[in-house]
């Protein structure tokens, strides 16, 4: 196969892996930092999570100030 | 560190993110394949078109996260539709979209390399690409300065809009500072339309939708993790200021 | 909005005349970079006349960098945004009355460097009228672009390197088709540049535009 095409595959397949294994380390390292449990928090992921069922374990006082207010005015 | 049992809603965004980075990954191996085992060799490039599989879809991408971004820039500035998911939403599209578009430019270079002769030439397309990955990059630095939240917010979304209302005028005054030169006979670099057919034709467009694909799942997790930090600076805020009122009640 | 303006540009104006920082320091500043040009690209004046226009375009625009930050700088050191904030000025007015003052200055300054880039470079002037357009319409959309982007770095202590950062790559454009302007003119056919001219003004009343509606906002933040 031709070395440039080899090349280029790597070069792209190469770059999105370790930007996407970087981007997942650095969500949990986060989460670690913050407490917080796997899955997203807050209202503003499209539609699908509920804040109100109440069994999130919040941490810290910061926890509550996190959730998308809205319209900010 | 131990997780209680999730409730059922919690779960489901995690689950569709993990769906959707599978059939991206699914997609893409499958573009691999075919785009180097199974599709044949072009007329008159050879093996080379087989990287015409992956550099138009990085080059989609590029300019749909810049879509993306600009929309969502926009989106916050009006006061009607304002909301921190839009920033948020803003500044992971420009991240993701300054990886593509990088890709877009290093894939083209190696695409052109053998096919035109030069490592660069002053396409529009590619040229335009170029000014756009400056363009992202000085948005990101502009996010990138301290401040609270809805100011960075506000400071980066103008600065978007006046970077990117750029790019159309970019594309159309090196098009036509092009169109004024000759174009190289034998492969013109303006031409990035080859003749697709049959399996190539599909694998094309499996290239695009895969790609298209990882971008959204990209996206997805750099935006949870934009989250995420601004949970932090919040919560760092917030015990700092406990410790200032602690101290005060106690001195 | 207009006489806010004119207030804004005649105080940076005779900041300006008083202080010479534009004289003494941006404009040996952009004949530095014409010199520099020419060493790097001459002594052959075949190759540096039909780059002319270019070279002179690009020291402009590396000029307008300065005077942007120039022009932030003369408000009293790190204050000068509340300065501005406070006048109770229209901040549209603070816009173009800011704007306005660097254009005049650059025009200034494209006088300059015209006279220079004939003399290093011998190129050979013609076209005066389309000359003359294009240093307009092309200073107007660095100084909009440039003051714009300009509200947005001052006061921050990265200002020196976003500026030209988030600048320069915006105003491609206008270094293009000026450039494309002045060599239409320069080679004796500046019917040609007709084109160039309008994307020149395009780009100029978008970016006032854009000003107009924008500084305001910026000029709160931070």
């Amino acid at each position: 196969m031709n070395a440039y095409v080899e090349a280029g595959y790597v070069v792209v397949l190469g770059t999105l892996s370790i930007y996407g294994s970087t981007l997942v380390a650095r969500e949990r390292a986060a989460r670690r930092r913050l407490g917080v449990p796997a899955g997203p928090q807050g209202r503003d992921v499209p539609g699908k999570a509920q804040q109100e069922s109440g069994d999130v374990p919040v941490p810290g006082p910061g926890g509550s100030e996190e959730h998308d207010r809205g319209p900010v005015p | 560190m131990s997780t209680p049992p999730r409730t059922q809603p919690q779960d489901r965004p995690d689950l569709a993110l993990r769906v959707l980075g599978m059939t991206a990954l699914v997609g893409v191996v499958a573009t691999v394949w075919l785009g180097l085992f199974v599709t044949p060799p072009d007329e008159f490039m050879g093996n080379l078109v087989r990287l015409l599989y992956v550099h138009p879809p990085m080059a989609w991408v590029a300019f749909l996260a810049y879509g993306v971004a600009s929309l969502a820039s926009l989106l916050y500035l009006w006061p009607r539709t304002r909301a921190e998911h839009f920033d948020r939403l803003a500044g992971a599209s420009a991240e993701v979209g300054v990886v593509f578009t990088g890709l877009t430019l290093v894939s083209g270079s190696i695409w052109g390399r053998p096919t035109w002769g030069a490592w660069w030439v002053w396409d529009p397309l590619l040229t335009t690409t170029a000014l756009l990955f400056v363009l992202y990059l000085g948005y990101l630095a502009l996010r990138r300065v301290p401040g609270e939240f809805h100011v960075r917010a506000r400071r980066s979304a103008i600065g978007a809009l006046i970077a990117f209302v750029d790019v159309p005028i970019v594309y159309f005054s090196v098009e036509w500072w092009r169109s004024l030169h000759q174009a190289p006979t034998v492969l013109n670099p303006t031409t990035h339309k080859t003749y697709v057919h049959g399996s190539m034709a599909w694998t094309l467009l499996l290239g695009f939708v895969s790609f298209t694909l990882v971008y959204i799942w990209l996206m997805a997790h750099r935006y949870r993790l934009e989250k995420l930090h601004d949970l932090e600076e919040t919560q760092g805020l917030e015990a700092a200021l406990e410790e200032r009122r602690a101290e005060a009640v106690a001195g | 909005m207009l006489r806010d303006a004119a207030l804004v540009a005649g105080k940076d104006l005779r900041i300006e005349i008083r202080s010479r920082v534009g004289l003494n320091q941006i404009g040996p500043f952009a004949v530095a970079v014409l010199l520099l040009f020419g060493l790097a690209l001459g002594p052959d004046r075949q190759v540096l006349a039909p780059a002319s226009a270019g070279l002179f375009w690009v020291a402009v625009l590396l000029s307008t960098v300065l005077a942007v930050q120039r022009s932030y700088a003369i408000e009293s050191a790190d204050a000068a945004r509340d300065g501005l904030r406070l006048s109770g000025l229209d901040p549209a007015g603070i816009f173009l009355g800011k704007a306005g003052a660097v254009v005049v200055q650059l025009l200034v300054l494209e006088a300059v460097l015209t006279v220079g880039v004939a003399l290093l470079y011998g190129a050979h002037l013609s076209g005066a009228l389309v000359l003359v357009a294009a240093c307009v319409a092309g200073s107007l959309g660095l100084g909009a672009v440039g003051t714009l982007y300009g509200v947005v770095a001052s006061g921050l202590r990265v200002r020196e390197t976003l500026l030209p950062l988030l600048f320069l790559p915006v105003v491609a454009p206008v270094l293009l088709a000026a450039t494309k302007a002045w060599d239409e003119a320069l080679a004796g056919t500046p019917g040609r540049a007709g084109g160039w001219l309008d994307v020149l003004v395009v780009f100029a009343v978008l970016y006032v535009a854009i000003g107009i509606v924008a500084f305001g906002p910026l000029l709160e933040d931070g």
